[in-house]
C-alpha cells in the first residue's frame, strides 16, 4: 500500500555492464529480479512505494549508442535510449523537423525530471498516459531492440499489450528509437490536461498530426492518438478514417472528434472520472484538430 | 498601561526591513531539524500503524522485532498509559485498546539504521477485531453510530470545551441569540444551503521531524520542527510523567507548519521511544505520505446555514448547524468547532442568532489546527449562501454587506461589542481594485468571465489566558539580543520582533540579533506561535521588555547626570539628553555601568529587560448561550475579490485576478504583511480549485505530491493585488493585529461566487476542480453532451 | 548489498565517497557529506527540495542514484555563492523577498540558476514554467518570480 511508503530506497544491487551482450545476458538471466533504468523516474518511485522489488537494477545509461541525438537528413532521426528530454527539446533539429516531438517533452512534469526522463523509457514504461508516446507512433518510431537472439526492430504500433506491458522479453535492452523523415509540410499538436496548469499527469492526452496526402479522398492524412484512455496508448483510427474521406471542414473536424470520444474507452481512477475523461477526448479533439487544420492552412 | 499605539519612536517600525534571517537560509546553512548533527549514536525510529480505521488491539507482538540485530528498543502502548491532548485529552501516545484512524500508532522502534527499523515494524504482530466505523460526522453525532470514544465522560477537558459523554460530540458550542422563530416571520428573504467542505492537509515542504534523547537522569531533550516548544514541553512531559523542567524542547527553523507543527502529533513518539534508549537521541522523520495522513489534517465540514433579511437588507438571523469531522482524536480540534461557533455569523451584526457547533469523533485522520482554524471552512459556506440571500432580494452583493458588515461598537453574536475595525473600509477597496459592477467581456467565445467578493473575520482562538514573554540583554557592542519563546515558521516573526524591540528600545534594526533557536531552557514562555498571535502578544511583550531595558539605562545615565529620566531619550543606540543636550553611547554602560560622580564606586550593572504580555479581559461565555462580555482579544477583518474565467470546453478555472484588502491595525513591516496576502492567497486558491484528501473507508487514497495537487508557480492570478488597511488595534504594538491566517480565509467563497457569476453554478463544496465544474454545465445546459 | 567507490566533484571540491546502491544522491550529499542545505520533502521526485546541478543541469537529486554520479559533477546551494559574495540570484532573492520559511530556497535558488544560466533573459512564463517542479506552500511564488527577473537584471548590468 503506498501509504507505507519506505523512506528509502530498499536494497538492490547496481550493475553498470560494459556492453549490450553483457547486459542483455545478465537481464535474461535475471528474469523477475533485474531490470534495466535510464532515468529511473519511475521505478526508484515504485520501488520506495513498496510496488516493485527487485535485487538489481542495471544502468543501461553508459552504453554505445544509447547517449546519440543524431538527425540525418536522408534517412531521419535517432534518439539514444539515454537521451534526456531536455536535450530533444533543446535540438535545433528536433525543433525544425519534429516541432510535435518537443512539444509533447515540454508538456511532461518538471524541468528536473526532464533532465532524468528519457523518451525510450517514458515508450518501455507504456503507461497509457505515456505523453510523449503520441508524438512518437505518428511519427511512425521504430524501437531498435538488443536481444539475447540478436538485434531486432519493433514498430510503436503494436508494441503495447496493456498498462505497463510492451512486446519485451527478458534480456531484451531498447537501445533507441528512430523516426523516418517525416513529409516536407506536416503540422502537429499536443494538447494535455492536467488537474493544475502544468506538471500533471494527463488526464487525457491528445497528438494530432496532419500531412498532405494527395492520395486520400480529402488530400490529408491525419493521425491521432489519445492518452490515458483507454489500456494503450490509443490510436483513433475511425477519426482519422474520416478524415481521410471527405474534405476538410470544421465539420467534418467536429464529426472526427466525436469519433474520437467514442472511441476511447477510459476508467474511473483517482485522477478522474470515465465520464469526463470521454467528453474531454471529444473536445480536446477538436480543438487540436481545428489547431493543426490552421497550421496546414499556412 | 500607557496605549502602546500611542509609542513615541516608531522607526523602524513600518519599514519593510530585509528579513533577519533570509542570508542563513540562501546560503543553505540554516538549520532545520533534520539538518542537525548527531555523530554515531544517532538512532532511527519508525511507527507501526494501524491498517483499520477501527478496530480494538486485541495482541501486540514484539517479541520478533526485539530480536533482529540493530534494534535497540521497540514500545507499545503498553508501555505508555498516559493521556495526552491539549484542550481534551483523549489520546495515548501509542494506542492501548483500539485504533481509531488508518495510520493510529500501535508500536514504535528504535534501530541503528532506518531499514533496520522499517524491518523490525514489518515483525511486530498485532492482532486486531475490527469495528464498525464511522465516516460521516452527522452519523457520527447521531445515536444510530457506534462509540468511538466510550470513555470520553472520563477524559480531562479544559473549562470552555463541552463534551457529550455517551456520544460521539467531543464539543457541542451553541449560541442562543435573541429570536430566531419570529424573526424568520419578519423576514423578506430567507434562504436554506448545506456546503459539504473535505479534508485537506497543510502540505509544509519539510515534513514533520522530531529527535528525542533522555538522559540518565531523566531529563528528556527534543529537537523538533515545531510551532509550540513550551506547549509540547508541559504536554509531554505531563503524559510521560516527566516534571516540565526536565523536558527541554529545541525548536530550530521551520520549514512551513500551517498549524500543522503546533500542539502535539508525532513528537511524543519519539520522546516515549527515547525514554527506552536512555543517552541516544531517536530521530522520527515523516515520509511525505506519512505526513498527509498520520500528521494533522484539517478538518472536514458539513455545513447548514439559515440566514433571512428584510425588504431593506437588513440581516434579522442566521440559524447555522456545523458537524466538524474532527477525526479520530480531537484534542485540538474542539475548540476549532468552538471559534467557529462565535464566529458562525461572519463579519456581520445579525441580532438573532441561533448556532450548534460540533465536533465530532470518526474515524478519520487527526484534524487539528490549520491556517484559518475553521474560518475558511465556514466561510466557504456562509459567505456564498449571503450572496444568494443578497440576489433574492434583488441588492448587488457588495451593497448587501456594506449595509451589513460590522463596524466599530456593533453587537457580536456573542453579545459583546465590536472594536473599531476598517472591514468596510477594505470592503470599498477591494470592490474598487476588481472594478465591481464593471463586466469585463470573455477574453475569447470559449469563456465565460465572472466576479466574486467575500468577506472574513477571525480572531485568535486561545485560552484567554494564552501569554507571552520576552528579555532583552545589551553586550559590550551595544547590539541587543532578545530573547523570544515565538516560532518564525516564514511569516517573518523573528524580523518583525526585532524592528519592535528596535523600535522600542531605540538602536537601528541592525543592531538588534535574536536568541533563537529558541529553547525551553533559556528562552522566556510563550503559548503557541498559531492564532495569527504572535506580532500582537510577543510584541506586547517585547515592548514591555524594551521599555523595562530602557527604563534602567535612563535611570543610570539620569542619576550619572543629575537629570530626570523624562528628559532623556534614546535614539539611535544614544543617550541624549533633551536638557543639557549631552549623549553618551549605551554600549558605554550596558554591561558595566557607569562610575559615582564623586569617584567613590560604580552605579547600575548589566542591563537586562524583561517583559510580559498577557490578555487580561477575555471572559467566559455561558455554555448554554454563547454569551459573554469578551469572548476574544480582537478580530482581523478583511476582503478578497476574485476575477476569473470559466473555460467551456474544459471547466478549467483561469484566475485573472486577485485582490485582498485585511486591517492589519499597523504593518510592522509592510512587504512582510503583503508576503501573507500573497501566499494566503495562492493557497486558498490551492484550496479552491485543487486540494481534497480523498478519503474512501477511511483511506486517504492520495498521500502523495501527484495525486494531491497543490498550486505551482503556474497556477498563479494573471494579477494581484495586496491591499493594506490600518485601523489601530488599542492594546496591538503601535496598532497591530495578525494577518498570517486570514489572507487564505474568503477565498473559497470569493471564487464561487465568482464561477456563479460566470455561469451561474454552485457547488456543494470546493475543490472546484476543472472536471466537476465542467459536468455541472453539462448538468446544467451551458455545454453539450 | 553491493558498495561502490565512487569520485566526484561536488561545489568544485573532490570528493571520494563509499555508497551503497541504494543510497541517493540527496542522501550522500546530506548524510556522507553533511551537505544539509540540499533538503528532502518527499523522496519521490515531485518537490524539487531536494534540487541540485548535476553536470550543469538540475535534478531532483532523490531520484539519482550516488553511484550514478561517479565521475560527475555536482553544485549545491552552498556552492553558488563565491568565497567573497553571494551569487547573484541569491542576493536578488534576499532583497526581493522570495523568502519565507526558507526550506524550498535551496531548491529554487538552483532550478532559478541554471534556468538564468541557458536563458539569462527570461519572460514571466519562462519562468513559471522553469519553476513548476519547485513546491513552495508560503510565498504563492510571486516574489520568488520577481526575485529572478531581479537576479536577470542584475546580470545584465553587471556584464
Amino acid at each position: 500500500m503506498q501509504m507505507n511508503a519506505h523512506p528509502t530506497l530498499p536494497e538492490f544491487d547496481y550493475v553498470r555492464p560494459e556492453t549490450l551482450a553483457e547486459a542483455s545476458k545478465f537481464l535474461a538471466l535475471h528474469p523477475d529480479e533485474a531490470r534495466p533504468f535510464l532515468g529511473g523516474t519511475d521505478i526508484f518511485v515504485r520501488m520506495r512505494n513498496g510496488s516493485l522489488a527487485l535485487k538489481f537494477l542495471v544502468d543501461l545509461k553508459k552504453l554505445d549508442g544509447t547517449n546519440d541525438l543524431r538527425f540525418d537528413p536522408h534517412v531521419g532521426l535517432t534518439l539514444g535510449a539515454a537521451v534526456n528530454m531536455n536535450r530533444v527539446i533543446n535540438s535545433p533539429d528536433v525543433s525544425r523537423h519534429y516541432p510535435l516531438l518537443a512539444e509533447a517533452c515540454r508538456s511532461v512534469a518538471s524541468y528536473q525530471l526532464r533532465t532524468r526522463a528519457t523518451i525510450v523509457g517514458n515508450i518501455c514504461n507504456a503507461s497509457p498516459a505515456g505523453d510523449t508516446i503520441g508524438a512518437c507512433m505518428v511519427f511512425d518510431g521504430m524501437l531498435h531492440v538488443h536481444g539475447t537472439g540478436g538485434q531486432r526492430q519493433e514498430p510503436l504500433a503494436s508494441f503495447f499489450l496493456g498498462p505497463g506491458k510492451t512486446t519485451l522479453k527478458p534480456g531484451d535492452i531498447v537501445t533507441a528509437v528512430t523516426f523516418p523523415l517525416p513529409s516536407g509540410d506536416c503540422a502537429g499538436t499536443y494538447l494535455k490536461l492536467g488537474r493544475n496548469k502544468l506538471s500533471d499527469l494527463s488526464i487525457v492526452g491528445v497528438t494530432v498530426l496532419a500531412s498532405p496526402y494527395s492520395s486520400l479522398p480529402s488530400g490529408f492524412r491525419f493521425r491521432i492518438v489519445l492518452a490515458s484512455v483507454a489500456p494503450v496508448p490509443l490510436v483513433a483510427a475511425d477519426a482519422e478514417a474520416a478524415l481521410a474521406e471527405r474534405a476538410i471542414t470544421s465539420e467534418s473536424l467536429h464529426q472526427a472528434a466525436s469519433l474520437a470520444g467514442d472511441a476511447s474507452a477510459p476508467i474511473d481512477d483517482v485522477r478522474s472520472t470515465a465520464r469526463y475523461r470521454k467528453l474531454m477526448v471529444r473536445n480536446l479533439t477538436e480543438i487540436a484538430l481545428n489547431i493543426v487544420w490552421k497550421k496546414m492552412q499556412k | 498601561m500607557e496605549k502602546a499605539s500611542s509609542q513615541k519612536t516608531s522607526s523602524p517600525v513600518g519599514e519593510s526591513k530585509p528579513r533577519i534571517d533570509a542570508r542563513e537560509k540562501v546560503t543553505g546553512a540554516a538549520l532545520y531539524a533534520d539538518d542537525i548533527q548527531f555523530g554515531n549514536k544517532l538512532l532511527h525510529a519508525r511507527i507501526k500503524r494501524s491498517p483499520h480505521p477501527h478496530a480494538l488491539l486485541k495482541k501486540v507482538d514484539l517479541t520478533k522485532a526485539r530480536r533482529l540485530p540493530g534494534v535497540k528498543a521497540v514500545v507499545s502502548g503498553e508501555d505508555f498509559s498516559g493521556f495526552i491532548g491539549l484542550y481534551l485529552k483523549d489520546r495515548h501516545i501509542f494506542c492501548r485498546d483500539r485504533v481509531r484512524f488508518v495510520g493510529d500508532p500501535v508500536a514504535g522502534v528504535a534501530a541503528v539504521t532506518e531499514e533496520i527499523a522499517e524491518k523490525a515494524i514489518g515483525l511486530i504482530e498485532v492482532e486486531y477485531e475490527v469495528l464498525e466505523p464511522v465516516f460521516d460526522p452527522e452519523f457520527g453525532a447521531s445515536t444510530q453510530a457506534p462509540l468511538l470514544h466510550p470513555d470520553l465522560g472520563q477524559y480531562v477537558v479544559a473549562s470552555f470545551i463541552l463534551p457529550k459523554p455517551g456520544s460521539n460530540i467531543s464539543n457541542h458550542f451553541k449560541i442562543r441569540k435573541g429570536d430566531v422563530t419570529s424573526a424568520w416571520k419578519k423576514c423578506k428573504a430567507v434562504i436554506e444551503r448545506k456546503y459539504r467542505i473535505p479534508h485537506i492537509q497543510h502540505v509544509p515542504i519539510e515534513p514533520h521531524v522530531a529527535i528525542a534523547k533522555v538522559d540518565e537522569s531523566g531529563e528528556a531533550t527534543l529537537w523538533d520542527s515545531s510551532q509550540s516548544p513550551f506547549a509540547q514541553r508541559d504536554l509531554i512531559a505531563e503524559t510521560l510523567g516527566i516534571t516540565q523542567s526536565k523536558m527541554r524542547v529545541i525548536a530550530p527553523l521551520v520549514g512551513g507548519g500551517f498549524g500543522g507543527k503546533a500542539g502535539v502529533s508525532m513528537e511524543s513518539l519519539a520522546v516515549a521511544i527515547a525514554t527506552r534508549v536512555k543517552g541516544y537521541p531517536v530521530k522520527l522523520l515523516l515520509t511525505r505520505e506519512e505526513e498527509f495522513y498520520t500528521a494533522f489534517v484539517r478538518q472536514g465540514l458539513v455545513a447548514y446555514f439559515k440566514m433571512g433579511c428584510d425588504k431593506e437588507g437588513q440581516l434579522l438571523a442566521m440559524e447555522n448547524t456545523f458537524y466538524w469531522d474532527g477525526g479520530a482524536y480531537t484534542e485540538y480540534g474542539v475548540n476549532i468547532t468552538r471559534a467557529a461557533g462565535y464566529s458562525c455569523t461572519g463579519p456581520y451584526e445579525v441580532p438573532n442568532v441561533k448556532a450548534d457547533s460540533y465536533c465530532v469523533y470518526t474515524n478519520h485522520p487527526v484534524g487539528g489546527p490549520m491556517r484559518g482554524f475553521g474560518m475558511p471552512e465556514m466561510h466557504a459556506g456562509l459567505e456564498q449562501c449571503l450572496d444568494e440571500l443578497a440576489h433574492m432580494i434583488g441588492m448587488d452583493a457588495v451593497e448587501f454587506r456594506r449595509r451589513n458588515c460590522l463596524k466599530g461598537d456593533s453587537i457580536l453574536p456573542t453579545g459583546g461589542r465590536m472594536h473599531p475595525t476598517g472591514l468596510s473600509e477594505c470592503l470599498g477597496k477591494a470592490a474598487e481594485a476588481i472594478d465591481w459592477g464593471r463586466k469585463a467581456p470573455p477574453s475569447a467565445p470559449n469563456k465565460r468571465r465572472g466576479k466574486g467578493l467575500a468577506l472574513m473575520w477571525k480572531a485568535p482562538a486561545m485560552p484567554g489566558n494564552a501569554s507571552s514573554s520576552a528579555w532583552i540583554e545589551i553586550a559590550e557592542d551595544g547590539v541587543l539580543t532578545l530573547g523570544v519563546g515565538c516560532q518564525d515558521i516564514g511569516q517573518g516573526a523573528f524580523t518583525v520582533a526585532a524592528q519592535m524591540a528596535a523600535a522600542a528600545f531605540g538602536v537601528p534594526y541592525e543592531s538588534v540579533r535574536l536568541a533563537t533557536p529558541v529553547d525551553t531552557r533559556y528562552s522566556p514562555y510563550e503559548w503557541q506561535t498559531v492564532a495569527s498571535r504572535i506580532t500582537w502578544s510577543t510584541g506586547n511583550a517585547i515592548i514591555n521588555a524594551a521599555r523595562d531595558a530602557r527604563f534602567q539605562v535612563l535611570e543610570l545615565v539620569a542619576k550619572a547626570w543629575n537629570e530626570t529620566p523624562e528628559d532623556l531619550d534614546i535614539v539611535n543606540g544614544m543617550v541624549v539628553s533633551f536638557k543639557s543636550e549631552r549623549e553618551i553611547p549605551v554600549r558605554n554602560l550596558a554591561v558595566t555601568g557607569l562610575p559615582k560622580a564623586d569617584g567613590k564606586g560604580w552605579m547600575g550593572g548589566p542591563i537586562i529587560g524583561h517583559g510580559n504580555f498577557m490578555p487580561a479581559y477575555v471572559t467566559s461565555l455561558d455554555p448554554d448561550t454563547g454569551q459573554g462580555e469578551h469572548a476574544v482579544v480582537h478580530f482581523t477583518t478583511g476582503a478578497q475579490a476574485i476575477e476569473l474565467e470559466v473555460d467551456l470546453d474544459t471547466g478549467r478555472i483561469d484566475i485573472l485576478k486577485g485582490v485582498a484588502a485585511f486591517d492589519v491595525g499597523k504593518a510592522i513591516n509592510p512587504d512582510l504583511v503583503k508576503a501573507q496576502m500573497e501566499g494566503g492567497l495562492i493557497q486558498g486558491i490551492s484550496s479552491a480549485l485543487f486540494e481534497c484528501l480523498q478519503l474512501k473507508d477511511g483511506i486517504v487514497q492520495n498521500p502523495n505530491f501527484v495525486d494531491y495537487r497543490i498550486a505551482t508557480s503556474a497556477d498563479l492570478p494573471r494579477s494581484i493585488q495586496s491591499i493594506i488597511v490600518e485601523v489601530p488595534q488599542d492594546d496591538g504594538p503601535w496598532g497591530a493585529r495578525g494577518i498570517g491566517e486570514h489572507s487564505m480565509v474568503p477565498t473559497i467563497p470569493a471564487i464561487a461566487n465568482a464561477i456563479y457569476d460566470a455561469v451561474g453554478i454552485r457547488f456543494e463544496g470546493p475543490p472546484f476542480t476543472a472536471e466537476k465544474v465542467y459536468l455541472a454545465m453539462l448538468e446544467a445546459g451551458i455545454v453539450k453532451g | 548489498m553491493a558498495f561502490h567507490e565512487i569520485n566526484l566533484t561536488v561545489n568544485r571540491g573532490l570528493e571520494q565517497v563509499r555508497v551503497p546502491s541504494n543510497m541517493t544522491l540527496m542522501r550522500m550529499l546530506r548524510e556522507s557529506l553533511a551537505l544539509t542545505g540540499t533538503k528532502n520533502g518527499c523522496s519521490a521526485g515531485e518537490c524539487g527540495a531536494c534540487t541540485v546541478l548535476l553536470n550543469g543541469e538540475p535534478v531532483n537529486s532523490c531520484m539519482v542514484l550516488a553511484v550514478e554520479c561517479d565521475g560527475a559533477d555536482v553544485v549545491t546551494v552552498e556552492g553558488l555563492a563565491g568565497d567573497l559574495q553571494l551569487n547573484p540570484i541569491q542576493e536578488a532573492m534576499i532583497h526581493a523577498g522570495g523568502v519565507q520559511c526558507g526550506f524550498c530556497t535551496p531548491g529554487v535558488l538552483i532550478t532559478s540558476r541554471a534556468l538564468l544560466d541557458r536563458n539569462p533573459d527570461p519572460s514571466e512564463e519562462e519562468i513559471s514554467a522553469a519553476l513548476v517542479g519547485n513546491l513552495c506552500r508560503c510565498t504563492g511564488y510571486i516574489r520568488i518570480i520577481e526575485s529572478i527577473k531581479e537576479a536577470a537584471r542584475m546580470e545584465m548590468v553587471r556584464s
